[in-house]
């Protein structure tokens, strides 16, 4: 049932994971006014590949995981996920996702709230998965519990795990841990970087957060706002897997600094 | 200090209790006090004693018409939620449905629908039938306006998420929309279970020929004031009971539920 | 505001649904579809407009109506006044809580033998209306004197204000919205303890109305009255929703 996790598509027409070909998207407000929010935007993903995306908020960043994800509609270009259309991918169940609000159902507990996706995609529920992907979020023993007994970290870590437990395809993150104090927020990384570097799912990071891109991604593209369009990529030097030792290196500051200096408004210095 | 230590002092429950029933114990105490000063004669308003008396010596006059009377009351309550709920879920799979039904319901349920207990005993005939088709239709309007905005109060990013995941509609409806109306269908209850004893006991008290509403205004009209008042203590009795009865529900589903 | 096309989409909808209930009336009630006892909203409408049962309709609903604010006006001062109250004696909330929930649990039909001895039968449904009506507003003035922001909160506390002026500069315009919708959601309730406690042996207003014109068969007469109470109730039920959202619109 599932795809080989990082096997190259053998029949898909081409070679990316996600392609995102000139893309436009303009919505219409509420008194008839029209708003471009992202403008031809170009974005190839290769197989396994981890791309982060970023840019300062209202820059259309989201509207483009969520064009990848099927709950929006393109204006101008294509978006393909795995050659097909995005939404292809969705019913075939091979998406997985996490936002910002961990979108945690309150009347399930931990374990339901992970098994959800199998019930969703009509397919028997693997107890043992998801004891796996317990251990891997560190969350053993809290299979019980439910939602609102968690902290806000442990939630963003189950509702990861729920993105993973159906071995997705394309793993989609819009902001995981953009709700989570400094500290906490750090540690995710740093758990999300270990999980991802043993399951290397092509994933698509949308965060404002200079640090956590650099760290987690192969690849950072930064955005600017209004209409949103591409305006720096870089390729993310450091080896997998990445011990947090690599933000305090020299290399890691210099892009670091690199990157802010492109999110700074233009004619700000 | 009780010797006990688990248990809390003697004086601690004292305290609580003073707390927490000061109000309901000093009505009563008024109520006495005003009877005593007053002197008022005992057909007017009988000494709580002699209520209490009429209870205990002629418990089958009581038993059997609240039996009656509770039975119509929660029968009718849960047959009124049943349709409300129904009606929503049909409303809710319809943009046009629902923005048809759902300001007629809203307009209902702020209407005094009391008010239409005359209008329903003409329409449907003085039967006991009638009691229960009016204890239906008052608990209709809060379970379906309930309801129907449950429906749609999805917890922030079940939906996207639930696109996302590739869900079908009935998966949706199963998984997410159904079990997310469940608090609100709870309020639904507990804001319905005293207006339906009320409405019960006024049909009865309207037009039947059994139950706690009849027995109430038999000794009425008979000047039995005793009995009376034993029924007003009854029926408070039973509409404590089903509101509290429908809080407890109502507590032990949100700790599951939010 | 502006209107959306999904506004008037829904607008136009509601529309239509209150159409089609009307049409629904007046079509059971011609073709006698529900008996003899439906009678068609038109007729209805010929009953309750002519002129010679005017005296009549007009002396009922005086005497509802008078109920129905008296009782209304009371209840909510006593409601808003003893949450005021408990908000600033916090020992006594307790006792008041229980209290209040016990009255509402009680059916006014328990009580009106109380009513009818202590304060007469023409004013049971004032009394009614009022403990009704209380129990609504004590409720929603408690949560909503409970709204201010723990910031707020901590902000009056480090300028030293005492607690009434807390109370007055702070948790009153705080709880204004809640207290609103209170009154909005309380005036079906104040018809409803009106008209019942006329049911109660009355000499006078609609409820009596409706009980004689039941148990004697005057169906047009029924319906009038019923549906005189339920527009009353409805168009004064409408008029506090656009109190509420002028108030929304100013304090929240």
């Amino acid at each position: 049932m599932n795809a080989p996790l990082s096997s190259a598509p053998a029949t898909a027409p081409e070679a990316w994971a996600i392609n995102v070909d000139h893309v436009g998207k303009t919505f219409t407000l509420d008194g008839g006014k029209e708003l471009k929010a992202i403008d031809d935007v170009d974005i190839k993903i290769g197989q396994g590949e981890f791309v982060a995306l970023l840019g300062p908020s209202g820059c259309g960043k989201s509207t483009i995981l969520r064009l990848v994800a099927a709950l929006e509609d393109v204006s101008t270009g294509r978006v393909t996920v795995e050659g097909s259309n995005p939404t292809a991918l969705s019913r075939a169940h091979r998406l997985g996702v996490a936002f910002q609000d961990h979108a945690l159902l309150p009347w399930l507990t931990i374990r339901d709230n992970i098994a959800l996706p199998y019930k969703v995609a009509g397919r028997p529920v693997d107890d043992k998965r998801i004891a796996e992907l317990l251990a891997l979020v560190g969350l053993s023993g809290f299979e019980k519990a439910r939602p609102r007994q968690l902290s806000g970290g442990m939630r963003q870590r189950v509702s990861i795990a729920r993105a993973l437990v159906l071995k997705p395809d394309v793993l989609l993150l819009d902001e995981p841990f953009g709700a989570l104090d400094a500290v906490t927020r750090r540690h995710m990384n740093v758990e999300l970087q270990r999980i991802w570097s043993e399951q290397r799912i092509t994933t698509l990071l949308v965060t404002h957060s200079v640090e956590e891109a650099l760290f987690l991604a192969d690849r950072v593209i930064v955005m600017s706002g209004r209409p949103g369009r591409i305006i720096k990529e870089i390729q993310v030097p450091f080896a997998r897997p990445r011990s947090p030792d690599v933000q305090r290196t020299m290399e890691f500051h210099h892009l670091a600094d690199e990157l802010t200096l492109a999110l700074e408004p233009e004619g700000h210095h | 200090m009780s010797p006990v230590s688990q248990t809390r002092s003697p004086l601690d429950w004292v305290k609580t209790a003073i707390s927490r029933y000061w109000g309901v114990v000093g009505v009563l105490i008024a109520w006495q006090a005003w009877v005593t000063i007053t002197g008022v004669n005992s057909i007017v308003i009988p000494h709580p004693i002699n209520v209490v008396g009429d209870l205990v010596f002629n418990p089958g006059v009581y038993l059997a018409n609240a039996g009656q009377t509770l039975f119509l009351a929660a029968a009718g309550l849960i047959l009124g939620m049943a349709l409300g709920t129904m009606v929503a879920i049909v409303a809710w799979s319809s943009r046009i449905l629902s923005g048809i039904l759902v300001p007629l319901g809203l307009i209902f349920s702020s209407v005094p629908v009391v008010a239409l207990i005359p209008v329903l005993a003409r329409l449907l005939g003085y039967d006991v039938k009638t009691v229960l088709g009016i204890v239906i239709i008052i608990s209709f309007f809060p379970a379906f306006v309930f309801t129907a905005a449950g429906l749609k109060s999805l917890p922030p990013g079940s939906s996207d998420l639930f696109k996302v995941f590739g869900a079908s509609r009935w998966t949706r409806f199963v998984h997410l929309v159904l079990p997310s109306a469940v608090p609100n269908w709870m309020i639904a209850l507990r804001l319905s279970a005293p207006p339906a004893v009320l409405s019960a006991m006024l049909a009865e008290f309207l037009m039947g020929k059994s139950g706690l509403g009849f027995l109430f205004r038999q000794s009425a009209t008979e000047f039995a004031t005793e009995r009376a008042f034993g029924t007003s203590v009854i029926a408070t009795v039973i509409s404590v009971l089903c509101f509290t009865s429908a809080v407890a529900a109502e507590k032990f589903i949100n700790e599951k539920w939010k | 505001m502006k209107m959306t096309a999904e506004r008037w989409q829904s607008l136009t909808l509601g529309i239509v649904g209150i159409a089609l209930f009307l049409a629904a009336w007046e079509a059971i009630g011609v073709n006698r579809l529900a008996g003899l006892t439906w009678p068609p909203l038109s007729a209805v409408f010929q009953f309750m407009f002519d002129p010679t049962k005017a005296q009549l309709f007009i002396r009922a609903m005086e005497a509802s109506f008078s109920m129905v604010i008296l009782g209304y006006v009371t209840g909510s001062v006593v409601g808003i006044a003893l949450a005021g109250l408990v908000h600033v004696l916090p020992v006594v909330r307790p006792g008041m809580d229980r209290l209040a929930s016990v009255i509402h649990a009680i059916p006014a039909i328990a009580l009106a033998p109380l009513f009818i001895v202590l304060i007469s039968r023409e004013f049971t449904g004032m009394a009614i209306a009022a403990l009704n009506v209380f129990f609504i507003l004590y409720v929603s003035t408690t949560s909503g004197l409970n709204n201010s922001t723990a910031g707020h909160r901590d902000l009056f506390q480090v300028l030293g204000s005492s607690r009434t002026t807390r109370l007055l500069r702070l948790d009153l315009p705080a709880a204004l919205p809640a207290v609103v919708s209170g009154m909005k959601y309380s005036v079906p309730a104040a018809f409803i303890g009106a008209i019942l406690g006329e049911w109660f042996g009355s000499s006078r207003g609609l409820g009596l109305l409706m009980v004689s014109a039941m148990q004697n068969f005057q169906i047009p007469l029924l319906w009038s009255a019923v549906f005189i109470a339920s527009t009353a109730s409805l168009i004064v039920f409408g008029l506090m929703g656009l109190l509420e959202q002028f108030v929304y619109g100013r304090y929240k």
